[in-house]
């Protein structure tokens, strides 16, 4: 650093830790304030010699400490429970005992990258590369392993000889003349800068936008997501009519499709005949369809009581003459093929389903149409179970 | 036993001379690396770039590259993590939490510790990153307002560990710069090469060593001491619920939080002293790093082991006098079902052989501590694999039972780590002075000024 | 006995200290007597309550103490007395648990043959939880606990009057071994006590959140009679404010560490939302338990956590005179909290009743009545104790 030929401060060395407290103590007690120690390590007891208060770091981390967490809960509360909801693990949306965590990890990473930041930019009012003080020789030593005290020329009480015979007779191993560095003429629209200016823009921005609209939609490996196949309604290159979805041979059954003879015929003379074994399971299954599908219209036990209340044409009871007298297989063709209003069900109930329900609706029939001879019965039962 | 306190202070042959602490904590900056240390480099950079070529292949192929299957969904990859992260504990302990308990000892050891805290959360946030299998989309984890509407889970404990790692790498780090700045200033001053200069300079900020300076660095310093305590603790207690908020028997257990802590400050110690056995011999600093904090070390491992052998007995009681069949089926099969191998190197590693650190020959002879804290090391490895993979391996679902066979990949990336790990302290202690110089200066003898009685 | 080589000169307490001590237990022991009579059940309860009160705060002492040996802590070493006078009740123990022992029936679900008959899960765990076997666990802890008071205070009273090292290394290696023991032991206390009361309840942590608990109120006691003999000048006048800004320290990192403990049970529990472990704290999240639950939260956590968070409050006496004997009685109501919501297992309904009250003085009383006996017997500093001259001389 090239020097100037203005005086900076005065600086003294001394040797050990005591004279070096004394001396600070010597040169607040002479009613110095614009004056310094250097140390190569902290001292104890410095801060009193030098009259100095304690420290307001920790103002700063209890502050930010408790703004971060109070930003992060409520920044939590917002996300989760305000702006999109959404029900996770059984817990309430602003799930207090889960926040915890993370606002504690916040408090603390604002706590402490602001008292870091406030402490050199603050604090320290660092980076300072130029100060007068770096490059001498008093710097090099208090940085290894001497102990230095200097008093500035903005002191009020400021004189040169005064100083320095205070100094000797604290028993000062040297005496130094720090002069400030010359000064170097910076104008704000020198080239140089303004393209710094300009390269800092470009580049702050640059990689914004790419990391932001480029970077995290970036796949570099994306074999498993696009395979080798087709999805459906893809367009295909290699049929003629461009579609890959292609129309089955004529002809072509579904797996499992058996074809229903009597499709689409009013009133068949012939019918199928019932393949099943009314068992208490097929009876429940019977009954879980019907309720699905058939109530609406004929009611919960097929009287016709519609629950539609006249919105649709009422289904007819199932409890007439006509009906009880229909064959197994006509109840059948009916329900597979439809019949008058009511629309074929075949779509949406299996074969099986559908002879379950004919079961269902026989139990239905006998149970509504029930008779004295009947009772007879019961009691013949339930006297054989003991009960 | 011995009632001599004077044996926290520095140990010097003569009388200590501040500039020849500086010589020789600088030295391995200012002269030229030796042949042996080019032969370790190349050595541990080959691991890593082994590592990195598994890792890349896990990107290319997908997770299915590793043992993992439908039922042990976290093999190798959370086992490791979970590892480094609790290595990575023994650092913030020794520089944050001995700090405040005035353990003056520790200053001969924080640096390198703290170095090896930041080395290890780097190994460790590695791994859940490689393990979402699309790490280019990792930046979601973040909560960034997304067209999508889009927020983290932030009642996921895996979430938490988003913020736990980050914001623990975030503050080990700066806690680290702190203390490096007025060691950086001491070498800029030293620097007779210009580039050295220079870069010492931009790292030292214009540290001046000012008393005004220091005032507010040394209140800082215990902010910062008092904020990473906590933060040490919380950060693998967040692991821990990563495990213990599931409700699956054996890892649903609520002493999980202080037992992974005293786990993982176990296992960092014992990683700590492993290096410091290797790196006091190679750089000649046994008179800074003396037996001294060696055997105070293993007693804290003593400590710390006996603790998680509380916790193993607390388990396995507990899932007894719970009642819960399921939980007694888990902790009968960890000990006798197919990991027992690995539940019992655990239990023989981690409870069983710190024992002989009661003995105050085996703390204090270089040769037995390395095997037993060797020992550790493993049998914390164990302890994660057992966790994981023993409560995993056996579903509700008898029909999804299954053995973890890790693959190549998984050993490759499991070495790469070590290999990661070692080049960076390696570098490390090339570049940087591994013990805190100003620090170190602060507590020798007669470095104090004298006036308040010498009751320090 | 004054011994001038440590600057220390004994004096005595007032002789009403013992007398208040002695009025408190008997008031309380008589009140706590008629209650029994008049109902048993309810009295046992309460009882519970204060023996744990009492226990947790003699027990810890005993363990500050053996820290303090086996840490080789300079600063606590002029406090260590203290600790030693409040564990001094550790041998009365033996005769307080006989009524809980007698009275197990009115206690514990699983004393009930018939009930454990019945019941599917309780014949599972009658292997561990059945008369004989607590009652012996019981009493052979509080055995081991009264050996290594005796073993402790013995060498360390002894070294008043030789000033023998030799004694300081025998109390290190008993600090040891006691450690791991205490660990155990406590565990198995509180489970024993506190846990069994709900049979089917379970929680790991339990054993670390009433050794928590237990330091805490240790601490507290030790840090409320510290300073009160400081401020009459009973103390040693060389302890300035830096030894109470670490005694401050420790209780603040100990009321975190329960914090801790007690955030991390209930929110594993609370997150993993199962029915077999989250009925113990719907029990106290229910009627007016739960304001008793948050209050614990404000009290034992919030309210001595931001007292005791800046360094000049814990350097202010009267702030921690304050904050002790809150923090004390927080963990009286905390203890509270654990027990009383399980009475509904014998057919009970909680109600406050006059019981707790006149326990919880019987138990206050021992405390004054057991350290004012120690006072005057033995010098309230280790006077030869070598650490003592490093620990009256710390600074920060």
């Amino acid at each position: 650093m090239a020097r100037s030929n203005n005086l900076h401060s005065v600086a003294a060395i001394f040797d050990t830790p005591n004279k070096i407290i004394k001396a600070a103590e010597k040169v607040r007690d002479e009613g110095y304030n614009k004056f310094d120690v250097n140390t190569p390590y902290p001292l104890h007891g410095m801060d009193k010699a030098m009259g100095l208060s304690s420290s307001k770091v920790g103002f700063v981390t209890l502050f930010c400490g408790l703004f971060g967490g109070s930003f992060i809960l409520l920044f939590m509360w917002w996300t989760l429970a305000k702006n999109y909801q959404l029900f996770i693990g059984g817990k309430p949306f602003f799930a207090l005992p889960a926040f915890i965590p993370i606002t504690f990890e916040i408090t603390v990473l604002i706590g402490a990258v602001s008292t870091f930041i406030a402490l050199i930019a603050v604090f320290f009012k660092l980076p300072f590369n130029n100060h007068p003080l770096h490059d001498t020789d008093y710097m090099k030593t208090v940085s290894v392993d001497k102990y230095g005290i200097y008093i500035t020329t903005e002191d009020p009480k400021f004189d040169k000889e005064k100083i320095i015979s205070l100094f000797k007779s604290l028993g000062a191993v040297s005496t130094d003349l720090i002069y400030l560095p010359k000064q170097e003429k910076f104008s704000m629209f020198n080239l140089k800068f303004v393209l710094f200016l300009i390269f800092v823009a470009a580049g702050t921005s640059g990689s914004t936008y790419l990391l932001l609209n480029k970077l995290m939609y970036i796949t570099p490996f994306d074999w498993m997501e696009f395979q080798e196949k087709y999805t459906p309604q893809e367009t295909s290159l290699f049929f003629g009519d461009r579609r890959s979805m292609r129309t089955p041979v004529d002809g072509t059954v579904a797996k499992g499709f058996i074809p229903y003879p009597y499709k689409g015929i009013a009133n068949p003379t012939e019918v199928l005949s019932n393949p099943t074994i009314p068992t208490e399971d097929l009876l429940k299954m019977g009954k879980k369809k019907y309720l699905t599908f058939c109530s609406p219209c004929h009611g919960n036990f097929a009287e016709g009581d519609s629950r539609l209340n006249g919105q649709f044409p009422n289904g007819p009871t199932l409890h007439s003459d006509k009906i009880i007298k229909y064959s197994d297989g006509m109840l059948y063709h009916i329900i597979t093929n439809g019949q008058n209003a009511m629309p074929a069900y075949d779509l949406q109930i299996t074969r099986h389903e559908r002879w379950a329900i004919v079961d269902y609706i026989r139990v239905l029939q006998r149970a509504k149409n029930a008779k004295n001879s009947d009772l007879v019965e019961i009691k013949k039962e339930s006297t054989t179970n003991g009960q | 036993m011995s009632l001599d306190y004077s044996k926290d202070m520095v140990q010097f042959t003569k009388e200590p001379k501040l500039v020849e602490l500086d010589n020789l904590i600088s030295k391995p900056m200012d002269t030229n690396p030796s042949r042996k240390y080019f032969i370790a480099l190349a050595f541990t950079s080959s691991l890593m770039f082994l590592g990195f070529l598994c890792i890349g292949y896990t990107f290319y192929f997908g997770i299915g590259a590793w043992g993992n299957n439908q039922t042990i969904a976290w093999g190798f990859g959370i086992t490791n993590f979970v590892f480094w992260v609790g290595i990575a504990h023994a650092g913030t302990l020794i520089s944050a939490i001995l700090y405040l308990l005035r353990q003056r000892w520790r200053n001969a050891i924080a640096r390198f510790a703290e170095a090896m805290t930041i080395f290890a959360v780097i190994c460790a946030g590695l791994f859940p990153i490689i393990h979402t299998g699309r790490p280019w989309l990792a930046g979601y984890l973040i909560p960034y307002p997304n067209s999508m509407n889009l927020w983290p889970n932030f009642i996921s404990p895996l979430d938490w560990d988003v913020f736990a790692v980050s914001t623990y790498f975030t503050v080990s780090l700066l806690f680290w710069y702190l203390g490096l700045v007025p060691d950086f200033a001491i070498l800029r001053d030293r620097a007779k090469d210009r580039i050295k200069k220079l870069i010492y300079t931009f790292f030292s900020l214009g540290w001046r060593h000012s008393n005004r300076h220091w005032r507010d660095y040394e209140k800082a310093y215990m902010v910062f001491a008092g904020l990473a305590t906590p933060l040490v603790l919380s950060v693998h207690t967040v692991v821990s619920f990563d495990f213990a908020a599931a409700i699956l028997p054996g890892w649903h257990s609520t002493i999980f939080p202080p037992y992974f802590v005293a786990g993982a400050i176990f296992s960092g110690f014992a990683m700590v002293v492993t290096a410091l056995v290797v790196m006091r011999k190679v750089f000649d600093m046994e008179n800074i790093i003396t037996l001294n904090h060696l055997e105070k070390m293993n007693k804290i491992i003593l400590l710390t082991g006996s603790m998680v052998g509380y916790a193993y007995l607390m388990e396995a009681f507990i899932s007894w006098y719970s009642g819960v069949p399921t939980e007694q089926y888990v902790a009968v099969n960890r000990a006798f079902g197919n990991y027992a191998w690995a539940y019992w190197t655990t239990v023989s590693c981690n409870v069983f052989f710190p024992q002989f650190f009661w003995f105050k020959k085996v703390r204090r002879s270089i040769p037995l501590m390395f095997i037993v804290v060797l020992l550790v090391n493993v049998g914390m490895w164990f302890e994660r694999y057992v966790i994981i993979v023993s409560s995993l391996h056996r579903d509700f679902l008898p029909s999804s039972w299954t053995y973890f066979t890790p693959s190549v990949i998984d050993f490759g990336i499991l070495i790469g780590s070590f290999g990661l790990f070692f080049t960076l302290v390696l570098i490390f202690t090339r570049t940087m002075p591994v013990i805190a110089m100003s620090e170190i200066k602060g507590i020798v003898e007669g470095a104090q000024p004298s006036h308040d009685g010498g009751a320090h | 006995m004054a011994n001038n080589d440590s600057g220390y000169i004994k004096k005595v307490l007032p002789s009403k200290i013992g007398k208040i001590g002695l009025i408190l237990f008997i008031i309380g022991a008589v009140t706590g007597l008629y209650g029994y009579i008049f109902d048993p059940s309810r009295a046992v309860f309460s009882y519970l309550t204060s023996f744990w009160f009492l226990l947790s705060i003699a027990v810890g002492s005993l363990l500050l103490v053996a820290i303090e040996y086996a840490a080789s802590a300079t600063w606590s070493t002029p406090f260590r007395r203290m600790s030693e006078f409040l564990a001094s009740s550790i041998p009365l123990l033996i005769i307080l648990v006989i009524p809980l022992l007698l009275s197990i029936q009115y206690l514990f679900v699983w004393s009930h043959t018939d009930v454990v008959a019945n019941d599917h899960m309780l014949q599972a765990k009658s292997v561990f939880l059945n008369t004989p076997f607590f009652s012996v666990r019981v009493i052979v802890i509080l055995l081991i606990w009264s050996l290594f008071y005796y073993l402790i205070i013995r060498n360390s009273r002894q070294q008043d009057n030789s000033g023998d090292q030799a004694l300081t290394k025998n109390n290190i290696k008993l600090s040891i071994i006691f450690i791991p023991l205490f660990a155990i032991s406590l565990t198995l206390q509180s489970i024993d006590w506190i846990m069994s009361l709900e049979t089917k309840w379970f929680s790991t942590m339990f054993g670390v959140y009433l050794f928590a608990g237990a330091t805490c109120s240790a601490l507290a006691a030790l840090a409320f009679i510290s300073v009160l003999l400081k401020e009459k000048g009973y103390f040693h006048p060389k302890i300035t404010k830096d030894h109470f800004y670490s005694l401050g320290t420790l209780m603040f990192v100990f009321i975190c560490f329960w914090g801790y403990i007690a955030f991390s049970q209930y929110m594993l529990i609370w997150y993993g939302n199962l029915p077999e472990e989250t009925f113990w704290f719907m029990q106290r999240w229910e009627g007016g338990w739960k304001f008793v639950s948050l209050f614990i939260i404000f009290g034992h956590f919030i309210v001595p956590f931001a007292t005791l968070l800046s360094h000049p409050s814990k350097t202010n006496l009267k702030k921690l005179k304050f904050i002790s004997i809150w923090i004390l009685a927080m963990h009286f109501i905390d203890l509270y909290w654990l027990i009383m919501p399980s009475m509904h297992g014998n057919g009970l309904h909680y109600s406050f009743s006059w019981m707790d009250i006149s326990f919880l003085a019987a138990s206050v009383g021992i405390i004054i009545f057991m350290f004012n006996k120690m006072f005057e017997r033995y010098n309230l500093i280790p006077v030869k104790d070598p650490k003592l001259q490093r620990g009256l001389d710390f600074h920060l």
